[in-house]
């Protein structure tokens, strides 16, 4: 039937949208290649698994506690955030509308029954091994990803491009972390975080819970009591990483949840990039992702952080998803300390999401730059929050939504700005797309300035940078329009650009979406 | 009834108790009735709501008070204007008015719909009248030949409340003007604008108040296709105050310009809040806020676009604030937002905050002008392009008052 020819004025059940002229169309294309029914990452491993009995409860902690070999002031601690828990209400503020959840109906805590951590590539099972072959990250170099002796020659071709360590988390635990002896030559930790706490107790008691308090949010405090694995990463004084750190996080099991904790500690001059990706199979089900990640930068650190996000986003009418509810926050702490976030964000039903910067730190750098494409029925509420602290602390916001199908995106952000902040700097720019009638962009952003030498700016084409850099443009021939696309969406489209997205080919479509006729 | 009331409200304040008994001493009626109950679903809107968390009226009124601080004079010109003034206690209007306005003074409140989103409009309906003041006061115009419509608020006393609805008739022009001037301890007015096809409508309105004083002003503008309104703020804040407009584009080819400039001292208060629906095609939304604020002072911004699918489609809008923050210890916040469900659309915002050019202090006291002229002069022209829409009558005297504050 060609329902778009028919006589009435608008059919709901109509699968074609009637997309506006001046919208690129390779956006629409990219777009569309995103939607549900094309979800590769959508299978399902079977394994046997131990599973922490379902529902939550003071002896759910103490199960993943002992299961994991805690001692007994990680265990104090969790309790501490489970009774804060209790107490306290679900958010409602979101631009996001779901079913009530039901937190008794998860397993808190699901790893594969042959243990959590092999010595050797031959023990991890082959069930794993293949469901990351699956899904793109280059196990067949799994030799050298797993750092087993005697590999490292037969990969010196994989060798010659640059390299990711892997921290492979499947369901609630870290099934295998890459090239952690030749990082240790560096000096850089890099392990699951439960392993962090038996080798690194000090380190890890000193920073946890340091950026994103026990009690910070409903979701964040759920995770303090329940999280079961995540990554940690210590890059010591002066040492820039020696290649790009990763985490990929993959649900399998069924009615689970998964509560990842990474903290990531750059002392003073580090440097590290870190990419995070997930996937997870379809389900009817809905399923709850609480992760709480927590950056510190030191004195003249710099960590830049990249998300690729593509769980499940349920099926086109709505059914099953993943909830993406996640408090990310990095701590500028020091002096000219950096920190950045990237995100690609495409899947889950339902995001709430706010990476966000305290830059502490004099002189200190924060940088958000985002691309959130919903589809189907999706909703996204995200954005980030800019906390200015310290003197000549700088911000940059670039966030780009596309709405497609009969989702809603939201850009919400905060820049606070301290009255102790002399001189800070912000700039913000947030650009939404819609791809027919029946979706929804919402722009929310919140500015809070007490300091009078502070300049912020908000989508201000009248500042006299972009004023002059307009000119420049334009005075060599290049038309308003083209010179504005060049100047804004040129720049973000660098910065994916160098992105870290070896196994993430859903980001590298992405690039080719342009936000012409962008509806605000 | 009123101990049911005290219940409805949780845990009220001495402030909310006089409310209640306030409310208690007005003849029944049904509509007035429900003009309070949703106000009192929330009580005096605070910090924990979201539309008010910059401006927390909870803890700034903890009772109804008459403030040590005298109504401030009125600048704008009462000769030739046709002035209606509404005082804590008294009110008075024109004896004679032209041909083409028609009041009715109705002794019956008037529906309010939409009441749960304007908590101080919903006080204002449920509070009005009583002795000479009118509960509604409907004010009809039929000819775009009349004088100048002026409302003063003004006056010693613990509280005022006021509503007043507007009748534009199809193709008519209004002109009109508010005085707010301080003097009660709590303010709420609540104005209602109903443009049909192709009327037009230019409303000035003129602000001050004390440190201990606090003031809600709710307009509500609905505009009918082809109508056009244009309205100009000058806000000196007060403890707290809240200039509030909502305004729904019902026809199509309807436009509308809001412009606002805060000046916020020591002590005060100013908040510039907008809600525009643009409910019908091809609408169109200019609006442009701009605020300088001294230590001490504290300005608000919040503008939001709603733009509904399908009747919302070919929306024209644009949204500016622009911030000044002219002292340390001053503080500004806003809050631009966009809800956008229809794709052919063009929806633009805008937030600047910041201090002002070292570049061009620097070029005009290199010129021998004092620190604090060239800083005026600067925030002046800064200022001044916000006021340019006010009408002819009064432009000048908006920028003149803007002009004393900002030397004084």
């Amino acid at each position: 039937m060609d329902c778009c020819g028919g006589t009435t004025e608008h059919d709901e059940d109509c699968d074609d949208v009637k997309v506006k002229d001046s919208i690129d169309a390779k956006t629409v294309e990219a777009a569309k290649a995103l939607e549900s029914e094309n979800y590769s990452a959508g299978f399902t491993t079977d394994i046997e698994m131990d599973m922490a009995p379902k529902g939550l409860s003071e002896d759910t902690i103490r199960y993943i506690s002992a299961a994991k070999n805690e001692p007994e002031w990680l265990l104090e601690w969790r309790l501490k955030a489970y009774e804060r828990w209790l107490t306290m209400e679900e958010p409602s503020w979101a631009m996001v509308r779901y079913p009530k959840i039901d937190y008794q109906a998860y397993y808190y805590f699901a790893a594969p029954k042959a243990g959590a951590k092999y010595a050797s590539i031959d023990d991890v099972p082959k069930e794993i091994l293949e469901t990351y072959e699956k899904l793109g990250i280059p196990l067949r170099e799994a030799e050298v990803l797993l750092g087993v002796e005697g590999a490292v020659e037969t990969a010196a071709e994989a060798r010659e491009k640059p390299r990711v360590a892997v921290d492979a988390v499947f369901d609630s635990v870290s099934v295998a972390t890459t090239f952690r002896k030749e990082l240790q030559k560096a000096g850089v930790i890099f392990m699951s975080i439960s392993e962090a706490v038996h080798e690194y107790p000090e380190l890890v008691k000193k920073y946890l819970g340091t950026v994103v308090p026990q009690s910070d949010n409903f979701f964040a405090t759920l995770n303090s009591a329940v999280f079961s694995d995540g990554t940690f990463v210590y890059i010591p004084k002066g040492v820039r990483c020696p290649m790009e750190l990763s985490t990929y996080f993959r649900m399998n099991a069924e009615n689970t949840g998964q509560f990842e904790r990474t903290l990531i500690i750059a002392d003073e001059a580090a440097y590290v990039s870190y990419l995070e990706g997930c996937t997870a199979p379809m389900r009817d089900e809905n399923q709850l992702h609480a992760a709480v990640v927590e950056l510190v930068a030191l004195d003249d650190a710099e960590i830049k952080y990249s998300t690729v996000q593509n769980w499940w986003p349920g099926d086109e009418d709505g059914k099953g998803g993943i909830f993406n509810f996640v408090t990310k926050r990095g701590d500028c702490r020091g002096d000219r300390s950096k920190i950045s976030w990237t995100q690609v964000e495409t899947g889950s039903a339902v995001t709430w999401k706010y990476p966000s910067c305290i830059l502490r730190g004099d002189d200190s750098v924060g940088e958000f730059y985002s691309i959130a494409v919903t589809n189907g029925r999706q909703q996204a509420d995200t954005g980030t929050k800019m906390i200015h602290l310290g003197k000549r602390t700088k911000s940059r916001i670039i966030s780009k939504g596309i709405s497609a199908g009969k989702s809603d995106n939201t850009y919400r952000g905060l820049v606070s700005v301290n009255r102790k902040a002399e001189k800070a700097r912000n700039f913000t720019q947030c650009d939404s797309l819609l791809i027919g009638d029946r979706c929804g962009a919402h722009t929310i952003p919140y500015v809070e300035n007490r300091c009078a030498s502070a300049q912020l700016e908000h989508e201000a084409t009248t500042t006299k940078l972009s004023e002059d850099q307009l000119f420049y443009a334009r005075q060599r021939g290049i038309a308003e329009e083209d010179a504005v696309a060049l100047l804004v969406n040129g720049f973000v489209r660098d910065v994916l650009q160098h992105l870290p997205m070896e196994f993430a080919v859903e980001a590298q479509s992405l690039l080719k979406v342009s936000l012409e006729g962008s509806v605000g | 009834m009123t101990t049911a009331l005290r219940d409805f409200i949780k845990n009220p304040t001495t402030a909310e108790l006089e409310l209640v008994a306030r409310y208690a001493m007005q003849p029944e009626d049904g509509r007035r009735e429900r003009a309070f109950l949703a106000f009192a679903e929330t009580g005096l809107p605070h910090r924990r709501m979201e539309a008010w968390k910059w401006s927390d009226f909870k803890a700034a009124l903890k009772a109804l008070e008459t403030p040590a601080s005298a109504s401030a004079n009125d600048p704008v010109p009462h000769d030739g204007a046709l002035v209606f003034r509404f005082a804590p206690t008294g009110f008075e209007q024109p004896k004679t008015l032209p041909e083409g306005v028609r009041i009715l003074t109705q002794p019956t409140t008037q529906a309010l719909s939409g009441a749960e989103d304007v908590p101080l409009g919903a006080l204002a309906a449920a509070l009005a009248g009583g002795g000479a003041r009118p509960s509604t006061m409907v004010i009809e115009i039929t000819s775009s030949d009349l004088p100048r419509l002026h409302f003063v608020f003004d006056g010693a006393g613990e509280a005022s409340f006021a509503r007043i609805i507007f009748l534009v008739r199809s193709g008519v022009s209004l002109t009109m003007t508010e005085s707010y001037l301080g003097g009660a301890g709590f303010t709420a007015a609540l104005l209602e604008f109903n443009l049909e096809d192709a009327a037009r409508l230019n409303r000035t309105i003129y602000q001050r108040g004390g440190t201990d004083e606090a003031l809600a002003v709710t307009g509500l503008i609905n505009l009918a296709a082809n109508s056009a309104a244009v309205q100009t703020t000058l806000a000196f804040g007060a403890k707290v105050a809240r200039m509030e407009t909502r305004a729904v584009h019902q026809g199509s080819g309807a436009k509308l310009t809001l412009n606002a400039a805060y000046l916020s001292g020591k002590g005060l208060h100013a908040d510039i809040t907008t809600h525009v629906r643009h409910g019908a095609p091809g609408c169109v939304t200019r609006q442009l806020t701009k605020g300088a604020v001294l230590d001490g002072g504290t300005g608000v911004f919040q503008g939001k676009f709603f733009v509904p699918r399908k009747t919302g489609q070919h929306t024209d809008a644009d949204m500016q604030h622009q911030a000044l923050l002219l002292e340390d210890g001053a503080v500004v916040f806003a809050k631009p937002e966009l809800e956008i469900y229809a794709d052919d659309v063009e929806c633009a915002h805008g937030n600047t905050c910041g201090a002002l050019d070292d570049a061009q202090m620097f070029y005009l006291r290199q010129r021998g002008i004092p620190e604090t002229q060239a800083r005026a002069m600067l925030t002046e022209a800064f200022i001044a392009e916000a006021l340019s829409t006010a009408d002819d009558s009064v432009r000048d005297v908006l920028l003149a008052e803007a002009q004393n504050w900002l030397s004084s």
